[in-house]
């Protein structure tokens, strides 16, 4: 009410002619041009791929492209809002490792539907922890997952004893293959969850403060943002994307072991930064982060076809992620060299 | 409560590791009423209205609103009681939409969804208000520093309130902007809210409170009705003694017929921002004063002169010498040195002491013997003692952070620092924003004598009686091009004012 009477007791002048139109179409138009940045390349390697890779275009080798890189763009959408937040979570592959395993035999003793929810609530764990080794004790995202990515390791070879456990439920392994109109499970799941997540950022009030967060912390406080909850919800919905993907991939492999997804952390931060998403904090690129997973997988997928040396795909995966993180740098610096104002909020 | 007082504090203490901020302050404010907080920085203004805020908790003291004792917490807090605070550091995040900015932690949502087209509207409406014309869609990183600061006011417009805590909200505004503001004050003060409104600018203070406070060290010192006092004797509660009257003495002296060449010349200079090239020349010994609104160019010279953006063509030459300078190091080097007007993110280095802050510029080639290569102490601290005294920086010894000294003084320093760096040009932004008046005028004096000592000084300034007090010769900048030059006694706030709105044939060429 007492706002109602501020809009009163003054004159509305008349609204500057011709400002009303353009405005949601260029906050969307710059999403889409940011995602073009990476399609780009895309095109450019599935072209070189296809011309020179054996057996690039056919249906087998394109749906394994496609569920690699649901499995990756799945992390990567958690790492989309780690890094938005100003924060990083190194522990993305050990934690899938855990994750794995515990779905593993959780599926064998329990079955399929515990199973999956009990592989979910270990990506979960993994994540609350991260959130509070954050937030509580405040230890910079970094070292913090770093540790954690070192015991969670551990933890997952416990778990298994350092064997690998085969799943032996039919229903559970059929699961990440079952096809809908010709589009595997994984693919449906990765494309509903980078919707979810699009929508997350651009349309809710968790996200505008996701966002907030991680352009300016202090700010988001002063406003009156409680910005531990939000580091807290992040991580915990990084660790859950982290034991959706583990659910797929043990459900494709049919056996997990605790050494799944070392250097996964590199991938998929390579992925989300490649997507658009700033290191800086405050800008999150969701769709991006969906075309960088399917450009990455390609160039893996590629590199397999053409009997490259495994070697060369960490080369391949480290120069990809230079590559995003320079442009990502680059980016930095010119907005700091033209806009004095914002740049406080665009140095890292 | 009998009382009309929406807002009583009641000896508020507040204390910092080493500091009392607050002594045990009142401040009473009624509905309708518009009150003004002032005092010298360093008074315990921005500290009480954090308090209000909700972002500090007081060690001691109550707050009373509207008829009831609150304990704030978080901000959510203070917006619940309704007070909305329109703070002087912005709490803009430059990567959201003005809108969402606006809206930030009290967005117009359903099931945690935004509306985005409510929001927008409502967004509009704000704007509107103001009178401000940009996109509700636009990031806020892109908008200018004025721009943003309508933003912070929208942002605190929008929230249902009682109170409005204004903390120097017009401290990046033009003076039009400045003067739609104040009329928005005084309509929102008869439409029934209680306003504090905290500023440096007395001419504000007097045109539109109906009641004044007064904080001087931690303490609440006086307060009553505007019309009670006048201005000297308002300047005289917030200081506890009278002014110093500031003279300066350099003024009408005429460089043209020095044979040295001129300390800096820049010839056809264009810039971003800038709409028409430059040429403007400072003498050894003199004090080149830039006026103008925001966004009339002069801050834009003063970015491409410091290399913080690179000239589009053009030629710069210090001491008859051709220069680049292509970066602030390139500037430095060539004998360059600039103040920045953000003293808080690109003047001080907080966690380092008074000492170190002085000798961070220092060029090499000045640096002899070991003192190239090591930090000797003993040497650093002595130039620092015989600086501190020289330009009277009030700090017990060389190794006080200087992140925990008022703004006077940090200025100081970093006039300090500009003389260590031994640059030939000075190049001076905003010297005394956020300075209080007792070490404005000791500010003026140390302009002074750097120009005494050969260097060619440029200051940049918004304050035009600032401009009248040290300028020796003032070009006037208006919508990206200078406008016209003035000299000597015809250096008045009059004919600044005139050139920087525009109107350029009723300057009086007396």
């Amino acid at each position: 009410m007492p706002e109602q009477s501020v809009l009163e007791a003054t004159t509305v002048p008349t609204a500057p002619s011709g400002a009303t139109k353009p405005r949601s179409r260029r906050v969307l138009g710059s999403g889409v041009i940011d995602s073009l940045v990476v399609a780009g390349p895309l095109v450019a390697i599935v072209i070189v791929a296809w011309a020179i890779a054996p057996n690039f275009m056919t249906g087998a080798n394109i749906s394994n492209i496609l569920s690699n890189a649901a499995l990756l763009a799945i992390v990567g959408f958690g790492m989309t809002l780690a890094i938005t937040v100003r924060g990083i979570d190194l522990s993305v592959g050990s934690a899938q490792a855990f994750a794995a395993c515990v779905t593993g035999i959780s599926v064998n003793s329990l079955g399929v539907v515990p199973g999956i929810l009990i592989g979910l609530l270990a990506g979960v764990v993994v994540g609350a922890l991260n959130g509070m080794l954050v937030t509580l004790f405040a230890i910079p995202a970094f070292v913090a997952t770093l540790a954690t990515m070192t015991a969670m390791r551990g933890v997952a070879l416990l778990t298994t004893d350092g064997t690998s456990v085969y799943i032996s439920d039919p229903h559970f392994t059929q699961l990440a293959t079952l096809s809908f109109g010709g589009v595997e499970l994984s693919v449906v799941v990765a494309i509903l969850l980078g919707i979810g997540t699009w929508f997350l950022v651009r349309h809710t009030t968790l996200g505008k403060h996701i966002l907030a967060v991680g352009g300016r912390p202090q700010a988001a406080a002063e406003s009156g943002i409680r910005v531990s909850r939000v580091l807290l919800v992040v991580y915990v919905l990084a660790g859950l994307m982290v034991g959706i993907a583990a659910v797929l991939l043990s459900s494709r492999l049919a056996v997990v072991n605790g050494t799944y997804g070392v250097g996964l952390e590199l991938q998929v931060i390579a992925i989300a930064v490649l997507g658009g998403t700033s290191l800086a904090g405050g800008r999150a690129n969701v769709v991006g982060t969906a075309i960088a997973a399917l450009l990455l997988a390609t160039v893996n997928s590629t590199l397999n076809l053409l009997n490259v040396p495994s070697y060369w795909q960490y080369v391949a995966v480290g120069l990809i992620l230079l590559a995003a993180l320079s442009v990502d740098g680059i980016r930095r610096m010119s907005k700091s060299r033209t806009g004095r104002a914002s740049q406080a909020g665009g140095a890292a | 409560m009998a009382n009309d007082n929406v807002v009583d504090v009641r000896g508020i203490v507040q204390t910092y590791p080493g500091v009392k901020a607050l002594k045990g302050v009142d401040l009473k404010v009624d509905r309708g009423q518009v009150l003004g907080l002032v005092g010298e920085n360093g008074a315990g203004k921005s500290t009480l209205i954090r308090i209000l805020a909700g972002i500090e908790s007081p060690v001691d003291g109550e707050v009373w609103v509207r008829g009831e004792r609150v304990n704030f917490h978080t901000p959510t807090d203070a917006q619940r009681a309704g007070i909305s605070v329109v703070s002087q550091e912005f709490r803009l995040v430059p990567e959201l939409s003005v809108a969402d900015n606006i809206f930030l932690c009290h967005e117009i949502s359903a099931g945690g969804v935004v509306r985005a087209r409510e929001t927008r509207d409502r967004t509009q409406e704000l704007l509107d208000l103001l009178e401000l014309d940009v996109d509700p869609g636009r990031l806020v990183g892109t908008l200018s520093v004025a721009d943003q600061q309508m933003v912070e006011i929208a942002r605190a417009l929008s929230r249902e309130f009682d109170v409005l805590v204004m903390d120097e909200p017009t401290a990046a505004l033009s003076a039009p902007e400045a003067q739609r503001l104040l009329g928005i004050v005084r309509k929102l003060a008869s439409s029934g809210k209680a306003i504090i409104y905290v500023s440096h600018h007395l001419d504000e203070i007097f045109a539109v409170c109906d009641v004044i406070t007064v904080f001087r060290d931690g303490n609440s010192v006086w307060n009553g009705s505007t019309s009670k006092l006048d201005e000297s004797a308002l300047v005289e509660l917030m200081l506890g003694r009278e002014p110093q009257a500031f003279v300066h003495t350099l003024c009408g002296q005429d460089y043209h017929d020095d044979d040295r060449p001129p300390r800096l010349r820049v010839r056809e200079l264009s810039a971003p921002g800038l709409r028409r090239a430059v040429d403007i020349k400072v003498h050894p010994g003199e004090v080149l004063a830039l006026a103008g609104l925001a966004g009339s160019g002069r801050m834009e010279l003063m970015g491409a002169l410091a290399g913080d953006v690179r000239a589009k063509s053009g030629a710069i030459e210090v001491d008859g010498v051709p220069v680049s300078v292509r970066s602030p190091f390139a500037a430095r080097s060539a004998g360059i040195f600039m103040l920045s007007e953000d003293r808080k993110q690109e003047g001080i280095v907080p966690h380092l002491d008074v000492t170190e802050n002085t000798m961070i510029s220092k060029p090499w080639a000045a640096r002899k013997g070991l003192a190239k290569w090591f930090t000797l102490s003993g040497l650093e601290n002595s130039t620092f003692m015989t600086l501190r005294k020289r330009m009277r920086i009030r700090v017990p010894h060389g190794q006080v952070l200087i992140g925990s000294l008022s703004g006077g003084n940090q200025q100081k320093v970093l006039l300090a620092r500009a003389v260590e760096s031994q640059a030939r040009v000075m190049l001076l932004n905003e010297p005394t924003r956020g300075v209080d008046v007792g070490a404005k005028v000791e500010i003026y004096e140390l302009i002074e004598s750097l120009a005494e000592q050969g260097a060619g000084v440029v200051v940049s300034s918004s304050d035009i009686p600032e401009v009248v007090a040290v300028a020796n010769r003032c070009v006037v900048f208006h919508a990206g091009r200078p406008v016209g030059e003035l000299a000597g006694d015809n250096i008045t706030e009059d004919n600044i004012t005139a050139l920087a709105l525009g109107q350029f044939k009723e300057v009086s060429h007396a």
